[in-house]
């Protein structure tokens, strides 16, 4: 469901990008899941403690979320730059056996 | 208008002027040759960089009322059905990135400007891209009104108007503010709220660093502000004899309602005209990446802003000021008011008002665009001039906003009956869901079928609220345009879902699954 593995079945472009790196494409798809995950997993920060300053963990966690979640997307958008110019460069003819 | 502060009101009078004249010099940035395209008055031109996305989207999805009901619902309830609003702007970002680029593309391969458009082309059903527009005019229309709530809320406490019996009078400015909103749109469409965001956003990002460095320790720092947040809400209400709100959810029910509000919230995001307006407004495809990546810096400030509730709640002066006027969604200006010097809130004030300018404009365009698009050019005149379709749609936006202005100033009652639709609107759009967002990664569902699953999440999502909105009160809340009990949007799009996939594999049974389909696969990516 991730960007680059989002038509593996029916786009040949994609689908080599996928096969040829099935590492990157995982990790892209866990980062993804994870960061939603980790949000709406709630009992796993629905504490008072341990304070962080003056602030309860509940509410520090949920604000130190927003900036994690830009760099981690960040990250995801590197990795899927990488899977598309690395597909580039092995060529067609990686796309074409796939097909 | 005796008890009005001349410096807030001078400072916000001029900030208004000031965004009135980028309002409409705006028709004339970025101008094409050809601007009697539906493509430019409705997005833009579809030309936005990252830069102006990052902020027309952080002004488009972070609307007024965002700022006014996010922190009352905190005041009122704490985090369940208020600080909910975080972990739901921090799932909405990877959550857009599976969807809205693979959107961005094939609007772009085809040139479509609703959501509708792309449903009208993959499945090849004129009834259900109706289906679709109709109910994204429909969830629009309250969320444009509530926009002015949020303006009421600033002029109630700056005390403008509010002494007058006479309706016209009372709400004069507030229809000043409006008509100038809906001129500016008709002339210069989507390339006024993309500029006005300047200016919106960058007042909104002033306020709040200032709110958060200046008036924690004014109240007695942050660990007072907790602790007095906790006592609250863990004492019991006289009205329920309930607890008054929930301060960390550690039950199980409280822990669900949190995640499924965000979720449901998150999702109905995805499919809100005015998102995907914003979205289509941008020039690359990876420019809506980068922006996923780059809004959550709007999240964090969104999360100060919540916890401004709390700030309010342990200012004596200002709990009793919303307790006298029975009206939490006043938290917060009256926070400003009392704690900031009068310069300085006349300069939250007006971001809180610009802030209602950049939404309502975009959202109009937006419902202009689904009327024109579908129901005009699909139903009533086919075959329409770009000119005509143009003309057409800007006359929309303007019958749009004046329509929602005379909702809220002439209807008695609006502003609460306003608030229920906007609430039931998030329920509605959710269940266009499964034919614009699942329709992006397969054809499978039938039309048919899709439109089934829809009527019967709209009924049953709307019965769900009936039943217990006569029972229990509701904190409708909303931000990016969606509201407290979304686990019913949840459960009804579940039903939605279960439906549409079942008769989908009836249908495509008993006629086949060919169907006709004017996207290609590589027009996705």
């Amino acid at each position: 469901m991730t960007q680059p593995s989002d038509t593996p079945k029916t786009s040949g472009g994609s689908r080599s990008a996928i096969a040829a790196h099935p590492v990157i494409s995982a990790v892209i798809a866990i980062l993804i899941f994870a960061s939603i995950f980790f949000s709406l997993y709630v009992p796993l920060y629905a504490r008072a403690t341990p304070m962080v300053g003056d602030f309860p963990f509940f509410y520090f966690y949920l604000l130190v979320y927003m900036p994690v979640v830009g760099i981690v997307l960040g990250f995801v958008l590197f990795l899927q730059h990488r899977l598309r110019t690395r597909a580039d460069t092995d060529g067609p003819g990686s796309g074409e056996v796939t097909r | 208008m005796s008890n009005v502060n001349a410096v807030t009101f001078t400072i916000v009078v001029v900030l208004f002027l000031l965004v009135t004249l980028i309002g409409f010099a705006a028709a004339r940035w970025r101008r094409a040759e050809d601007m009697m395209h539906l493509n430019e008055w409705g997005l833009g031109g579809r030309g936005f960089g990252t830069f102006v996305g990052w902020f027309l989207l952080g002004g488009d999805l972070y609307t007024a009322y965002t700022f006014i009901a996010v922190p009352a619902a905190v005041f009122g309830a704490g985090a369940v059905t208020g600080f909910f609003a975080v972990s739901y702007t921090i799932i909405v970002f990877p959550i857009a990135l599976i969807f809205l680029p693979r959107l961005w593309s094939i609007a772009r391969a085809h040139n479509y400007v609703t959501p509708a458009d792309f449903v009208r082309g993959r499945f090849g059903s004129r009834s259900l891209a109706l289906a679709i527009a109709f109910t994204g005019i429909l969830a629009l229309m309250p969320y444009i009104a509530l926009q002015l709530v949020g303006i009421q809320a600033v002029l109630t406490v700056m005390g403008v108007g509010t002494s007058s019996g006479n309706t016209f009078v009372k709400d004069l400015p507030l229809f000043i503010a409006f008509l100038v909103l809906a001129v500016f749109t008709y002339v210069s469409g989507l390339r006024a709220p993309a500029l006005i965001a300047f200016v919106k956003d960058t007042l909104v990002y002033l306020m709040i660093i200032v709110a958060v460095l200046y008036l924690p320790a004014k109240v007695g720092g942050w660990g007072h502000i907790f602790s007095t947040a906790e006592a609250h809400l863990k004492s019991t209400s006289p009205v329920t004899h309930k607890p008054t709100g929930v301060f960390i959810p550690v039950t199980g029910n409280s822990q669900l309602a949190f995640s499924t509000l965000a979720l449901g919230s998150a999702l109905a995001l995805m499919v809100y005209p005015h998102s995907v307006t914003g979205v289509l407004s941008t020039k690359r495809r990876a420019i809506i990446k980068r922006n996923m990546a780059l809004l959550p810096i709007y999240s964090i400030m969104l999360g100060f802003i919540a916890l401004l509730g709390y700030v309010a709640l342990t200012d004596p002066t200002t709990a009793a000021n919303v307790k006298k006027a029975n009206n939490a969604q006043l938290a917060v200006p009256y926070l400003f008011q009392h704690l900031f010097p009068s310069w300085f809130t006349g300069v939250a004030f007006a971001a809180i008002v610009i802030g209602a300018l950049v939404p309502a404009a975009i959202m109009s365009i937006a419902s202009a665009n689904l009327f024109t698009r579908n129901i005009y050019r699909e139903y009533l005149n086919p075959g329409c001039s770009p000119a005509n379709e143009l003309q057409v749609a800007k006359l929309a936006a303007l019958a749009v906003l004046l329509g929602a202005l005379g909702f809220i100033v002439w209807l008695p009652g609006a502003q609460k009956f306003a608030i229920t639709l906007q609430l039931l609107g998030g329920i509605w759009i959710i269940q266009t869901l499964p034919a614009v967002l699942i329709g992006l990664y397969t054809r499978w569902l039938h039309p048919v079928a899709l439109l089934v699953g829809w009527a019967v999440g709209i009924v049953s999502g709307t019965a769900m609220v009936a039943a217990k909105a006569f029972a229990s009160p509701i904190y409708p809340l909303d931000i990016f345009g969606v509201i407290a009990p979304s686990y019913d949007a949840i459960s009804a799009l579940a039903l939605n879902l279960v439906i549409s996939v079942a008769l989908s594999f009836v249908f495509n049974a008993a006629f086949g699954s060919a169907r006709a389909d004017a996207t290609a696969v590589t027009d996705y990516v």
